[in-house]
């Protein structure tokens, strides 16, 4: 059964990115979010095996939006997505129970290594 | 109530006291440079460390002293321009404070005195703004964690990918694995100071777990942008005992690479000591994986190492007795017991040698303590001082380090007293009225020379001259024959001053000469470099180590003596009866085209000389570029022993160095050629001959 995973990022650019980096893979696009409140949302409704999370997004950042999933979920599997140089960010975010990271810009190849490691693949 | 009993005692007194002794330096710099964050940074760090470790033990004194003097430090980082000596003074009172706790931990009064210092740390952070609301705050620093001594321990090293774009992110990650699965001792890098880093780094890691190793490196392995990962047993040696208090907290010992791996096959000999390689840098290392491969360190207790080496010893003493034994053997069976005892006698000594090392000790153990009483020697003189210390990393034998203490401060004391001008005087002398003081240590072959070096004032060579001719240590004629070189020399004398008044710090020169018996007795010397005007230099040379002795061994009067080898210039045969007879006192021979003046052993000692009359051996021996000639009854060979300080009352013998075991188990006593020149009276021009004691 193919691994179901939600994306969230404000930018449309990374998300039809990653949708296209997971679908050639074999994963199955769960779904989309593009702010951290409705990441929150979507991951209490699909309860999907993998979430990628942006770190800088509008309402609720994607640290305060991990914090919330891993409360839900102890669980679940959260990488976050940064941009070079936010590094004290991303550790903030593994404080707050992110499971791994991979840092923009990246190759499909990245994100899928990444992606497989975290899911013991 | 906190208990002195606790089994982490040992090792919070040890951790604490090499914090605070960082800390004082660190410390000192704030007042020398315009303070950068990082430094702050350590600062804080180590306080709330010893604070952390002090709260887990219960130590509310501590706590409460090292609470405030964090605060103030986090506020005084905050703060922009220069730091009050005031508030620096207060900060080296709470590192005082604490070092006291530490020592007296099991003293329960409270103490008046650390409720006032914690109210004047705590009025001087109120006086400045909180940065918490100004700036984010300072990362949370790491509390020592500990663990059950009973928990193996293994030593992870873990290679993060060279694309790695966030290793401080990615070293958490790691560390957030190695928590999982046991009790994280030690993590170095830490994942706060990887941050910003380039990728590549090897972190290594303590870890206190049940975890099989396997399964750790399995657990790590499977992470990402992880490249290498090692993971084996860590040697056993935490310094976990009841004993306390820990009065000099155990130095951490890096054992070279060689000693450790056996990669090195050094030839037998003392010279096997040399090879030491420095310690590696532990940040990241491009290139080469075998650059990356972790060298694992562990804390021994210094008492075990010295335990280690007399043991090392004690079966080098066993060889040669067997080497002994295997004489009386028939012929045949001899060689066969003999190349088997050889090759004993190299790993034996290839043990020793190896003990050596381990026990070798930087230099930086000796002067991280300095920044700060030269500082407080320079605010008590009204001079200003920078300190220069080069070559803290080369390392010697933990006794030489041990006995280097008290003449080197005495030095650099003296240096800042008597060799550097007051500012004014400088200013007319058109020199920067900072002066310096430059202490350094380098290595040259079995030797490290370590020099105390000023910018002063340099020594004055008719002042020491007229001192000495007053002090009746030589004759008005004596004195001015001597090069300003050789006069400067005199300043070992006993009594002899370079300065007219006697100060508060450090007396009336007192303390030279002892100096140069310290360093006499390690095996070295000392010696002064001085321009008038430019400053002064005391160079020091001491041995790499001081125990193993090669002995040239002699009889008199039906007894065994050894020679310390290094001292001997040569030996030869010499008919002194036709001039003297037995019994002769002090004669001469012609030594390499030169007079020297010839004693006989037996009489020195009041030993009865049983050589017939006749040519007789003499150990021709130079101290201090003075020689002269003893005579012996017989040369009996030579001996490369492991030399043992004298136990009293012997070190009160005048003329001895030491004690040593021979291959057959009878003990050596080790003769002192200085104190032998002594005893002649041909060395210290103060005293009278002891002619009285030859004649005994």
């Amino acid at each position: 059964m193919p691994k179901r995973v939600l994306i969230v990022d404000d930018a449309l650019f990374m998300r039809n990115t990653l949708r296209d980096i997971f679908s050639s893979a074999g994963f199955t696009v769960a779904g989309e979010a593009d702010d951290g409140v409705q990441a929150v949302n979507l991951f209490r409704e699909l309860k999907p095996d993998l979430v990628t999370m942006d770190i800088v997004m509008p309402y609720k950042s994607g640290i305060d939006a991990t914090r919330e999933i891993v409360q839900l979920d102890p669980g679940a599997v959260v990488v976050m997505c940064s941009a070079l140089g936010q590094e004290s960010l991303v550790m903030e975010a593994i404080e707050a129970g992110a499971t791994d990271f991979i840092v923009k810009p990246f190759r499909g190849e990245d994100v899928l290594a990444v992606v497989k490691k975290v899911l013991g693949e | 109530m906190p208990s002195a009993s606790h089994k982490y005692l040992t090792l919070f007194v040890a951790e604490a006291s090499e914090h605070l002794a960082t800390l004082q330096s660190e410390l000192v710099r704030l007042e020398q440079e315009p303070p950068a964050a990082p430094l702050w940074d350590a600062i804080f760090r180590r306080m709330h460390s010893v604070k952390g470790s002090a709260a887990t033990l219960g130590f509310s004194r501590i706590v409460d002293i090292a609470h405030a003097a964090e605060n103030l430090i986090a506020r005084l980082k905050g703060k922009q321009g220069k730091i009050e000596r005031a508030e620096v003074d207060l900060l080296f009172a709470a590192t005082d404070a604490l070092v006291k706790e530490i020592v007296k931990l099991d003293k329960k009064e409270d103490d008046e005195r650390t409720i006032t210092l914690v109210d004047r740390l705590a009025k001087a952070a109120q006086a400045l703004p909180d940065p918490a609301l100004t700036a984010r705050p300072v990362p949370p620093p790491p509390v020592m964690p500990v663990a059950d001594p009973a928990l193996p321990r293994l030593d992870v090293s873990v290679v993060l990918a060279k694309t790695c774009a966030a290793p401080g992110a990615r070293a958490l990650i790691v560390q957030r694995k190695l928590k999982a699965m046991g009790t994280l001792l030690e993590m170095d890098p830490t994942p706060a100071q990887l941050m910003q880093q380039k990728g590549g780094a090897r972190i290594t890691a303590l870890l206190a777990t049940l975890t099989v190793t396997d399964e750790v490196r399995e657990a790590l392995v499977a992470l990402p942008e992880v490249d290498h990962v090692e993971v084996r047993i860590a040697p056993v040696a935490r310094p976990v005992d009841s004993g306390f208090p820990v009065s000099p907290p155990s130095p951490v010992v890096s054992p070279p690479q060689a000693s450790m791996r056996g990669q090195l096959t050094p030839a037998p000999g003392r010279r096997d000591l040399t090879p030491v390689p420095g310690r590696r840098d532990l940040t990241p290392v491009p290139g080469d994986a075998d650059e990356l491969r972790p060298e694992p360190t562990v804390r021994v207790r210094a008492e075990a190492l010295d335990q280690l080496l007399d043991q090392a010893a004690d079966v080098m003493h066993g060889i040669a007795r067997l080497r002994e034994a295997a004489k009386r053997l028939p012929e045949h069976a001899a060689d066969r017991f003999e190349a088997e005892i050889d090759r004993l006698r190299r790993t034996a000594r290839e043990l020793h040698g190896r003990v050596m090392s381990a026990r070798l000790t930087p230099f930086s153990s000796l002067t991280e303590r300095l920044p700060r009483a030269v500082r407080d020697l320079a605010h008590r003189l009204s001079k200003t001082i920078e300190l220069d210390v080069q070559g803290a990393d080369v390392e010697l034998d933990r006794t030489v380090i041990e006995a280097l203490g008290d003449p080197l401060s005495h030095l650099v004391r003296n240096a800042a007293d008597h060799g550097l001008e007051d500012p004014q005087t400088r200013q007319k002398a058109g020199k920067p009225d900072r002066g310096k003081l430059t202490l350094s240590a380098r290595r040259e072959r079995d030797k490290v020379i370590v020099e105390v070096q000023d910018d002063g004032r340099g020594m004055d060579a008719q002042a020491l001259r007229r001192k000495a001719v007053k002090s009746a240590a030589m004759t008005q004629e004596a004195a001015d024959a001597l090069s300003d070189d050789a006069a400067y020399e005199l300043a070992f004398l006993p009594g002899i001053s370079t300065r007219e008044d006697a100060t508060e710090v450090s007396g009336r020169g007192v303390g030279l000469d002892a100096v140069q018996r310290k360093l006499e007795s390690l095996g070295g010397k000392v010696s002064i470099r001085s321009v008038p005007g430019k400053g002064t230099t005391f160079v020091l040379e001491l041995p790499l180590s001081v125990s193993m002795a090669n002995l040239l061994l002699v009889q008199v009067g039906g007894e065994l003596y050894g020679v310390p080898l290094h001292r001997v210039l040569l030996t030869t045969e010499y008919d002194l009866s036709a001039r003297g007879g037995e019994g002769f006192e002090a004669r001469s021979l012609v030594v390499m085209g030169e007079l020297v003046r010839a004693y006989g052993l037996a009489k020195l000692f009041g030993l009865p000389s049983l050589a017939p009359p006749g040519p007789r051996p003499f150990v021709v021996m130079e101290v201090d570029g003075l020689r002269f000639a003893v005579s012996v009854d017989r040369l009996v060979g030579q001996e490369e022993s492991v030399l043992k300080p004298l136990f009293p009352p012997l070190d009160r013998v005048r003329g001895l160095a030491g004690i040593t075991v021979l291959g057959n188990g009878r003990p050596l006593l080790v003769l002192d050629p200085r104190g032998l020149a002594e005893l002649c009276g041909i060395h210290d021009p103060v005293k009278p001959a002891p002619a009285a004691k030859g004649a005994a």
